[in-house]
């Protein structure tokens, strides 16, 4: 016979408030194999840990059922109660009375019923609960960062520089990712380039951090402390060993009409080409698309001037397999292009500002390059149609975001602080010039972020007009802007040489299918999700793998890089262990019963199913079995649900355990 | 209803054929067996009854010649071949004859990995329809779509021309189909309230090759195993949604069954959402996946409401 203890907690007045606990207690207490039942106010607190190990020892308990919250919240607390109270940690189970009830119940009489119900399944569960011990894994210290922008440099350098290996992947040629196409960065004015470079020489010389640039992720197989990641090394043409770096391919090129990508078009580029100056590695790389060799097998211009023969055309994408303990992922963001979206989308397009077809109608991104010393007019701001400078600039803000109508409800967070910033950039360079801006709102919270708006209003002489703008059009060389003033109530029409749209921040096209690869989740705009919103910021529901950058959600460079060092500071509290302890609720096959179908082992979402061969002495094959690794299972039970002849369960939900609980009903 | 093809008795059909392919099977029996190429040929034999036949596994070259393809030949013999039947699968390479419908059996237990094709030489006949129970073509021949199997490793016989039959299955089906809810639960209730439990679709299905059955099981029990409505209902809902995706239509649990329960049309509405909802057929290759093992972004999820 069990003797089970039941612990009733009243959660201050969470539970209490609808379910009668000593109700519940009292009935507890007449369950047969229940040898002790009480109620307390608190659980969770010292006193109560202590009454649940008290109580151990007085009524020689075998096992416990805590009444309470989600197991979510403190399993862990109760379990390590009755561990110190000499009991195998896995006899002790909560049974949710608040979440799955008295939260979501009025009636009291009905909702004690319910909460009397679940303790008694829990209490039938307990009883076939078995002793378990948790399972130890050995762990990688290795870290996988993918995306090569602020937050993958920061998360790396601070892994590498806290002695541990980093493999950072990122898919263009270069990493810098959009910081590097920044001009300058609020709330300070300095040049992005310049506080940015020397941290990505840094990623350049650091001794542990591996870099693969040009690179994607081809395939995540394994789990936390023990990933294989195979990146698919895309061929650049050039050998990184070999090339110098010296220049001469991109310059002697005669393929020299490429839109220039890192500039949003305005430039061309030759076919070889780095991305920009600063790039790191300084490796040029060929865009085959547009190569004349590659496109008629005529030129070879490039491999004929390298001095080093470092040009090779015939090279192939390399699978590389790095073995890594834990993952971050910064892939960070793109921005929403008001262009006609295709069918399906859920997302529309801007068919009221010309569906993106009007030149002098550009984006944030776009305003950046030609405000950068480094961008393709030298930090003149001329705008894109005939290269005249504009004297009236509209800058509107929240297109794409906060737009319901448009698909998107989020804000894009970073916008009214940069074009708060573009509008005293032009100024800077135009005296004479003239910015308005369409807003909303102005969310300026963080530090110096609202002095440095009311600098642009109040110094710098932005018209900020509150209101939308209903559309754009051409008219002449002129953009014309038709908005509302709602704060006077009136309509406004600006003629304006130039219309930079902020529009909102995206994830990066191609985020699901990453993340489908990691095994994490994201939200219905692609955004990658934590683990809590407010307490586990950084972490992915999936263990080992870890977020930085706008990949999560719109972020300016302050958050991003901060969320990349406690992403950093997570991987490297994991690798401070050499072991990693895993819950020991994984899945068993039965050898005697199991036909080796492997079902289990197509329906496993980890990979933890392998066949296993049992053999006599003689070492003749008698039969194949499914097994289930134990430090690959994550005890999700979809093998135990396929399986056509329950020949494997889950420890602590086997089939015996379900139907007792329901019994017990 | 087509009445010529109502009266039309198999052996009416082309009585030449069957003997032709018997003749073949024999000769490719007696080579294979010969030249060591495989241990044993399991086929058909003539039955002690007239016009029956029965299973025979044959090991040398000189049995060969009992073998028989007859419209008695029903039934599926890639049962043999399933891991439950140790003995035969101890003997080394097998050959086994098989109508279309059998191999698609086959071709199933390799995704399953219950077989390889390497272990065993197939000999495919080109059947024309065998017998049902009580009628004179069964049920399932009338819309068959596979008389000449494909894959094999040996074909023999050539199909001759055969008469349009009216697809009487796939009529009751329709028939099913257009009827509330309640009343295809009556149907059923009635047909199931007669099961007597023996568990004959099991035995001949060959799908069923677990080792233990968990409607055996007791601790903890999942099905009743007396004969009542309840259990009835819930052991041919989980034969059949064990066999969804699976079953190659073999149709041999109706043929067993001694309480005339008209089983192939439950495992036939399964193939049939399972074409629908996924494309799937079963049989035709070695999937390493079929659809209900297998996640996909785009599946359909009308089901959840």
């Amino acid at each position: 016979m069990s003797r089970i203890g039941v612990f009733v907690c009243h959660c201050g007045e969470n539970i209490s408030r609808t379910v009668d606990v000593e109700r519940v207690a009292a009935e507890a207490a007449r369950l047969p194999g229940v040898a002790y039942a009480t109620d307390y106010k608190y659980m969770c607190s010292d006193p109560g840990q202590n009454l649940l190990k008290n109580a151990v020892t007085e009524h020689r308990l075998d096992g416990i059922v805590v009444a309470a919250c989600s197991p979510r919240m403190h399993e862990k607390t109760f379990r390590n109660a009755a561990k110190s109270a000499g009991l195998n940690p896995f006899l002790c189970e909560m049974a949710n009375i608040r979440e799955h009830c008295s939260w979501v119940h009025e009636d009291r009489d009905e909702a004690t019923a319910k909460a009397s119900d679940i303790v008694a399944m829990m209490v039938a569960r307990v009883k076939k609960d078995k002793r378990l011990v948790p399972i130890t894994v050995p762990v990688t210290k290795r870290s996988l960062v993918i995306g090569g922008g602020i937050a993958g440099i920061q998360a790396a350098l601070d892994i590498a520089d806290a002695g541990h290996q980093v493999v950072l992947v990122e898919r263009e040629p270069s990493i810098g990712g959009h910081m590097a196409q920044l001009s300058e960065t609020f709330p300070t004015l300095d040049c992005s380039q310049c506080i940015m470079t020397p941290k990505m020489v840094d990623v350049a010389n650091h001794p542990n951090i591996t870099l693969h640039t040009y690179s994607e992720i081809e395939a995540v197989d394994g789990y936390i402390g023990n990933f294989q990641i195979t990146v698919r090394k895309k061929a650049r043409s050039v050998i990184e060993e070999k090339c110098t770096g010296c220049g001469v391919c991109s310059a002697k090129c005669p393929q020299k009409k490429i839109p220039n990508t890192f500039d949003k078009n305005l430039g061309t580029r030759p076919a070889i080409y780095v991305p920009f100056p600063q790039a790191v590695p300084n490796t040029p790389v060929i865009d085959r698309a547009n190569c004349t060799w590659f496109k008629t097998g005529k030129c070879g211009v490039c491999q004929k001037v390298c001095g080093p023969g470092a040009i090779n055309y015939e090279q192939e994408d390399q699978l590389i397999v790095e073995p890594v303990g834990a993952i971050v992922v910064a892939t960070g963001f793109e921005l929403y292009s008001i262009t006609e979206k295709p069918k399906g989308s859920p997302i529309k397009g801007y068919g009221e500002f010309g569906h993106g077809t009007i030149p002098d109608v550009i984006d944030g991104l776009t305003f950046e390059r030609l405000a950068s010393a480094s961008g393709p007019t030298g930090g003149k701001i001329l705008r894109p149609s005939d290269g005249k400078e504009p004297k009236q600039v509209v800058f509107v803000q929240c297109v794409g975001s906060r737009a319901r109508e448009k698909g998107i409800s989020y804000c894009s967070k970073i916008c009214c602080m940069y074009t708060a910033k573009h509008t005293m950039l032009y100024k800077h360079k135009i005296h004479d010039g003239q910015a308005y801006v369409f807003f909303m709102d102005a969310r300026t919270p963080g530090k110096s972020y609202d002095e440095f708006w009311r600098r642009a209003v109040e110094e710098e002489e932005a018209v900020y007009i509150r209101g939308m703008v209903s559309r754009l059009y051409q008219k002449g060389d002129k953009v014309v802007v038709m908005g509302s003033d709602i704060s006077v109530g009136v309509q406004v029409e600006i003629e304006a040489d130039l219309v930079v749209l902020a529009t909102a921040v995206q994830p990066r096209a191609g985020a699901d299918t990453l993340a489908q690869k990691l095994g994490i989740s994201y939200d219905s705009y692609h955004f990658y999700s934590e683990a809590h919103a407010k307490l586990k910021p950084v972490e992915c529901a999936t263990a080992g793998i870890y977020l930085a950058g706008a990949c999560q959600g719109p972020k300016d460079i302050p958050d991003t890089v901060s969320q990349a060092s406690a992403a950093a500071a997570k991987v490297m509290t994991l690798f401070a262990k050499d072991e990693l302890e895993r819950e020991p609720i994984v899945a068993k096959v039965n050898e005697k019963n199991c036909v080796a179908c492997l079902y289990c082992k197509k329906v496993c979402p980890y990979g933890a199913v392998e066949e296993k061969e049992i053999r006599d002495r003689q070492g003749n094959l008698i039969r194949v079995v499914a097994y289930v690794n134990p430090g690959v299972c994550g005890g999700c039970g979809t093998c135990q649900a396929s399986c056509p002849s329950k020949s494997v369960e889950l420890d602590g939900y086997t089939d015996e355990q379900i139907m007792a609980m329901i019994e017990a009903l | 209803m087509n009445t010529t093809a109502q009266q039309l008795d198999t052996t009416a059909i082309a009585p030449a054929v069957y003997a032709t392919i018997t003749d073949a099977i024999c000769r490719e029996a007696e080579k294979a067996l010969e030249s060591g190429a495989v241990a044993a040929v399991v086929g058909w034999q003539a039955g002690r009854r007239q016009g029956t036949a029965m299973p025979a596994i044959v090991t040398t070259p000189a049995d060969t010649d009992k073998l028989i393809f007859s419209p008695a030949c029903v039934n599926n013999l890639a049962l043999y071949l399933s891991k439950a039947k140790k003995e035969i699968r101890a003997r080394g390479k097998i050959a086994i004859v098989v109508k279309g419908c059998d191999l698609k059996a086959l071709v199933g237990l390799m995704g399953e990995n219950q077989l390889k094709r390497a272990d065993i030489h197939v000999i495919g006949v080109v059947c024309p329809g065998v017998r049902g129970t009580s009628e004179p073509l069964a049920k399932k021949c009338r819309e068959c779509t596979v008389h000449t199997p494909e894959g094999a490793d040996v074909t023999v016989g050539t199909l001759p021309e055969l008469p349009h039959f009216t697809p009487a299955e796939s009529e009751e089906l329709a028939r099913l189909e257009a009827m509330t809810p309640a009343e295809r639960w009556s149907f059923w209730k009635e047909h199931f309230a007669r099961c007597i439990r023996c568990y004959a679709c099991r035995q001949v299905c060959p799908f069923c090759y677990c080792e233990q059955c968990l409607c055996d099981r007791n601790r903890p029990q999942a099905v009743e195993t007396t004969p009542r409505p309840a259990g009835n209902m819930a052991w041919h809902i989980v034969r059949a949604m064990h066999l969804a995706g699976r079953c190659a239509g073999c149709a041999e649990c109706e043929r067993a069954c001694p309480m005339d329960i008209p089983l192939n049309l439950l495992n036939r509405k399964m193939a049939k959402e399972l074409k629908e909802l996924y494309g799937h057929e079963a049989g035709f290759e070695v999937k390493e996946k079929g659809p209900l093992a297998e996640y996909r972004e785009n599946d359909d999820q009308s089901f959840i409401k």
